[in-house]
Parts: C-alpha cells; structure tokens; sequence
C-alpha cells in the first residue's frame, strides 16, 4: 500500500469558510502554516495543538503508524467540526490539518490552532475540536509493529483494532 | 490509498472499502450492478467474501453519496443504491 496511488490528482486535500480551514497531506505538518490560518488581530490567544505518533500501543512496540481517509467526507466532517467550535466559542479563527500515509514514530499526525479574544475559550475549543476528530473523522490509522501483522486501530474503544489479511 | 474510485460503469456504482474493510477484501473500490438495497448488498458482500458480515460489516456505517444511511434491521431492504451512486464502507474511525 503506497503512499500516493493514481487517482489522487482528482482527490480533495483541503476547504476552507469563513475562518474555518481543514486539510489533508502526505507531507510533514507545518505548525507555522497552521498557526497563520488562525491569526488575526481581534484575537488574544492562539492555543496549538500537535499530535504526535507514540511509539507503543500498549507498552507494546509500534515501528510507525499508517494514515488513510476518505477525502471528501472527512473534511467534510472537519470543515462541519470547525465551524460548531468556531460558533459556540466564539473564535476568530480554527484550523485542522491531518496527516496522511506513513507518520514514523515522534513526528505530528494532526494540528489543530483556533485563536480567540481571550484564552480560556481557545484552551476549550482546543480540545473540544481534537475530540470531536477523534470520535467523527473518517481517517483510520494503522499501527504496525516488529516482526507482526498491522492493525487497524478505533478510537471508540480504544480497543485493538482488526487484524490485516495482507 | 485513495479514496476516488473511477467513475462506475453503466448500470453499476461504485463500492469503496477503508481501513479494514479495504484489508478483508483486498481492495480500495469496485464496481457492483444497480440498484441494490443495502441489505441485498450486506448479502451480497458476504457470500463475495465470507465471513465479512460478523467481522467487519457488524461494525461499519455506510454512506451514499456522502451522507450516512440507516443499516436495515435483518430481513429488511433498506435504502435502495441507484446507478452512479458512490457507497462506502466506514469502519470505526481512529484519525488522530
């Protein structure tokens, strides 16, 4: 399973509205960017949120992690989060990138900045918005391990996921 | 993995499989004969590749056309899947 397969020069990768921005990438996640697509001068805070691949699950080790997605629903979804999160707290600005492909071990798989007048609502639209990811986005991660089968991780339970076939 | 599948052809629409729905039938998409109610497609897909209900379809949603449908109650039909719909597979998710 590539990283990058035909096809994708039709797919999706990011949407944006009224200070709302969601994205999809294969590359590294650039805090700066993410940061920028919040800013503004009405705001008092910026609360970054990075998620970072951990190296076991379960004490048990993970050699890296695997990101897949379905495109168009899933920043469709995003887009649908931010835009809650940016109204009930009333934020100047959210942003949510994803990672996709292959996330080797310590590196971001997903940002979320939101910027509002004052802090407390950035810090609690912060993790409303990670959360809200969490259980609705449909992006699956793999974790694979040494010498074993991946497996396909949710978050709901935080159970392990089904076992691969291939 | 992709997530766009080709453009189904006459009579057909498109089926795309995520995650371990992908890893159990060892594909990203196909194309499968319209229309078919959900659960006729359940069905379908179980006796396509055995075993899938109990382990991978019991846990799934499933969307047409990007919105998410009710999954019929055994024994009944559902929504009907028209030609050129796209229907996906939405095993539980785990992004972050």
């Amino acid at each position: 399973m590539g990283d990058i397969k035909d096809g994708d020069a039709n797919e999706i990768w990011e949407m944006s509205e009224q200070g709302c921005y969601v994205g999809l990438t294969y590359d590294h996640l650039n805090i700066q960017e993410a940061m920028d697509k919040v800013r503004s001068p009405m705001a008092g805070a910026i609360v970054l949120f990075a998620g970072t691949t951990r190296d076991n699950f379960a004490g048990k080790p993970v050699k890296e992690l695997h990101y897949t997605a379905y495109n168009k629903l899933a920043l469709r979804s995003m887009l649908a989060i931010c835009k809650d999160i940016l109204n009930k707290h009333g934020l100047k600005g959210i942003s949510m990138i994803h990672r996709l492909g292959t996330v080797p071990i310590g590196e971001e798989s997903i940002l979320i900045a939101v910027s509002s007048p004052h802090r407390q609502a950035a810090w609690r639209a912060g993790e409303e918005a990670l959360e809200a990811c969490k259980s609705r986005v449909e992006v699956w991660k793999r974790e694979e391990f040494e010498g074993e089968e991946g497996v396909w991780r949710a978050n709901r339970d935080g159970a392990m996921g089904q076992k691969m076939d291939s | 993995m992709t997530s766009s599948a080709p453009k189904s052809p006459p009579g057909h629409f498109s089926l795309l499989y995520f995650a371990s729905a992908s890893s159990f039938t060892g594909k990203d998409y196909e194309s499968l004969s319209a229309p078919i109610s959900i659960g006729k497609l359940f069905s379908e897909l179980e006796s396509r590749y055995p075993g899938m209900q109990a382990k991978i379809l019991d846990s799934c949603l499933v969307t047409v056309n990007l919105d998410y449908v009710d999954i019929p109650t055994e024994g009944e039909e559902g929504l009907v899947i028209q030609e050129g719909d796209e229907v996906a597979i939405i095993p539980p998710v785990s992004s972050g």
